[in-house]
């Protein structure tokens, strides 16, 4: 039976898993939040500025992504593994602290989900405020005091991200704290967990490099027809809101998930301790791997749902390859007088790319040409820059130079061009 | 000490160790500062017809500069000096960069922070500052008084 040991010593290895995996996500975060800014108007352009413009950027916010959902996964395979171990009745200091890590990690994942504040944190932020709103007797309290007022505001972006970077990241530190001191176990990391450890996060980093973490088009530019779709770890709760009925959807999201913490917790003083537990948790994996198997196939089978799924998905690879668009922030009292400087719907559209002069520019790989001298080629006159600012290909050009018809009116297009055919190199 | 206590030793920091070179590589790239992209763009100050008289005249200019995530447009503060030929000075005290005021009751600028003064041509006087106020590339253009700013980070270098 010497395999069937060796199998059993290797899945005594997560708890190494864990420790990395929380330290992947203190360091990405504290990362993320040298960039991120909370605020309504500007959340999503310091997001995007992290993906296209900062140096590992887009790795470092996928790994924080990933990290988050894989780091879900490995806390509930740590939780069975001490059932496994009856670790309630013998240590239940690590018991308890491996369930309340459980819930920190939902908690942590559930309010980063909204931090982004693209499409799909808006309509997670949507839902967190249903499953309050629906909660039996304080659900209209719950609501407002989650959101800060009667709306999803600025108000609400702020409260997620003082529990996800301030709140909830200090209790789980203070849980990790709390059970390395009073636990027996000197050696976190022993040959094999450092073995397993190294590889799960090697695993992590790859994958956080072959997938960038998604990011959904601006509320306001998502259309009527977007999918919006939770991380991987709350599948399970997203295809489970489609069979209850309303209010009682709360009730399954967030009261009986609060009620199985809680008796866990409580596991080490109650007697028939094999069987609650063993019927929780075996409930609650197969309630998990059957609801996020059963989401995973009827997002695949229906055609349309898939199809739309491709346009998402092949919209969010058009948005990596365009450049990144920097916010306008105007600090001045008074109104601008800048004369022979660019017009202002030039800085905003075009400077990122061809330069606050029409100097041109480098992005990473890109190169953007420069427009001095511009007006002494062919078709390139005031009108012939008008018309191509509607459509570039019609001139020749390829992506990511794209048409503006829907940002710009004709006037703002005239100015530009305007100014365009006056730059000269000296 | 044998073989294999010591790679266990080892071994109990790969981890840590996996997490740290490659987020800590990482992390100096994506912490490395961003150059912002300085305007040249030429600013009206004044129409020539309005600056007369021998006090300096406080007057605004709106730049953008994009800094980071954002273009921002900010105010600054400069003085032109009718006496000196319409030679527009930066408020920035190139000492360390405070801006400074101009003391009509003593003919002279001053700066908040550190009493350095200033003449109203803008030579220096006495206090920290090392030389007078900058004065910034200006042009007349159809009869406008105009400028290129320049930042308190070129202002105040030696």
């Amino acid at each position: 039976m010497r395999s069937a040991n060796d199998i059993r010593v290797w899945l005594q290895t997560t708890t190494g898993v864990v420790v990395v995996l929380l330290l992947v996500q203190f360091l990405t975060g504290v990362l993320l939040a040298f960039y991120y800014v909370p605020s309504v108007d500007h959340a999503y352009t310091t997001v995007s500025y992290i993906e296209k413009v900062v140096s590992s950027g887009s790795w470092i916010r996928s790994l924080h992504h990933y990290g988050s959902q894989w780091l879900t996964v490995f806390v509930f395979i740590h939780v069975i593994r001490l059932f496994w171990d009856r670790a309630y009745a013998a240590n239940r200091i690590q018991w308890i602290a491996a369930i309340l890590i459980l819930g920190l990690v939902m908690a942590a994942g559930g309010t980063g989900y909204s931090l982004p504040w693209d499409a799909r944190a808006f309509f997670s932020t949507r839902v967190a405020e249903g499953l309050m709103a629906g909660l039996p007797l304080a659900g209209q309290m719950a609501r407002l005091w989650l959101l800060g007022g009667s709306e999803i505001s600025g108000v609400t972006l702020s409260r997620f991200f003082a529990l996800h970077v301030l709140v909830i990241p200090a209790v789980i530190g203070g849980v990790v704290v709390w059970r390395m001191f009073r636990t027996q176990i000197a050696e976190l990391f022993g040959p094999r967990d450092a073995i397993v450890a190294t590889l799960v996060f090697l695993v992590l980093a790859l994958w956080a490099l072959k997938y960038p973490a998604p990011f959904g088009p601006s509320v306001a530019e998502a259309g009527a027809d977007y999918l919006p779709r939770p991380g991987a770890q709350f599948l399970w709760l997203y295809q489970s809101l489609k069979y209850i009925p309303g209010g009682l959807g709360s009730i399954v999201g967030v009261v009986l998930p609060g009620i199985v913490l809680a008796i866990l917790v409580a596991l080490p003083w109650l007697k028939r301790q094999r069987l609650i537990a063993g019927s929780l948790l075996g409930l609650g994996v197969v309630l998990v791997v059957i609801m996020t198997t059963v989401s995973y196939f009827s997002d695949r089978r229906d055609p349309r749902t898939a199809q739309q799924f491709a346009r998402q998905a092949a919209a969010e690879e058009a948005w990596r390859r365009q450049p990144f668009n920097p916010a306008t922030i105007t600090l001045a009292t008074t109104t601008t007088n800048v004369t022979g400087g660019a017009p202002v719907m030039y800085t905003k559209y075009c400077a990122n790319c061809h330069g606050t002069q029409g100097q041109g520019a480098q992005q990473g790989p890109l190169k953007f040409p420069p427009l001095l001298n511009v007006s002494a080629k062919p078709r390139r006159s005031v009108d012939d820059i008008v018309s191509l600012l509607k459509d570039p290909t019609a001139y020749g050009l390829q992506p990511p130079m794209r048409s503006f018809s829907e940002k710009l009116t004709e006037e703002q297009m005239r100015e530009i061009a305007e100014w365009i055919v006056k730059l000269r190199q000296d | 000490m044998n073989i294999d206590t010591s790679r266990r030793s080892f071994l109990k920091f790969l981890p840590l160790a996996a997490v740290f070179a490659s987020i800590g590589g990482a992390a100096f790239r994506f912490l490395r500062p961003k150059l912002s992209a300085v305007t040249d763009a030429w600013l009206d100050v004044a129409s020539v017809s309005e600056l007369s008289g021998p006090q300096p005249i406080s007057r605004k200019i709106v730049a953008e500069q994009i800094t980071g995530w954002a273009i921002t447009t900010e105010e600054h503060n400069v003085f032109v000096l009718p006496a000196k030929n319409n030679q527009v000075v930066s408020a920035i005290c190139p000492h360390e960069g405070c801006e400074v005021a101009w003391e009509q009751n003593r003919n002279r600028f001053s700066c908040p922070c550190h009493e350095s003064y200033f003449a109203a041509d803008g030579s220096r006087i006495s206090g920290p500052a090392q030389r007078g106020l900058d004065p910034l590339p200006a042009r007349v253009q159809d009869g406008k008084l105009q400028v290129q700013y320049i930042s308190k980070e070129q202002a105040t270098r030696a």
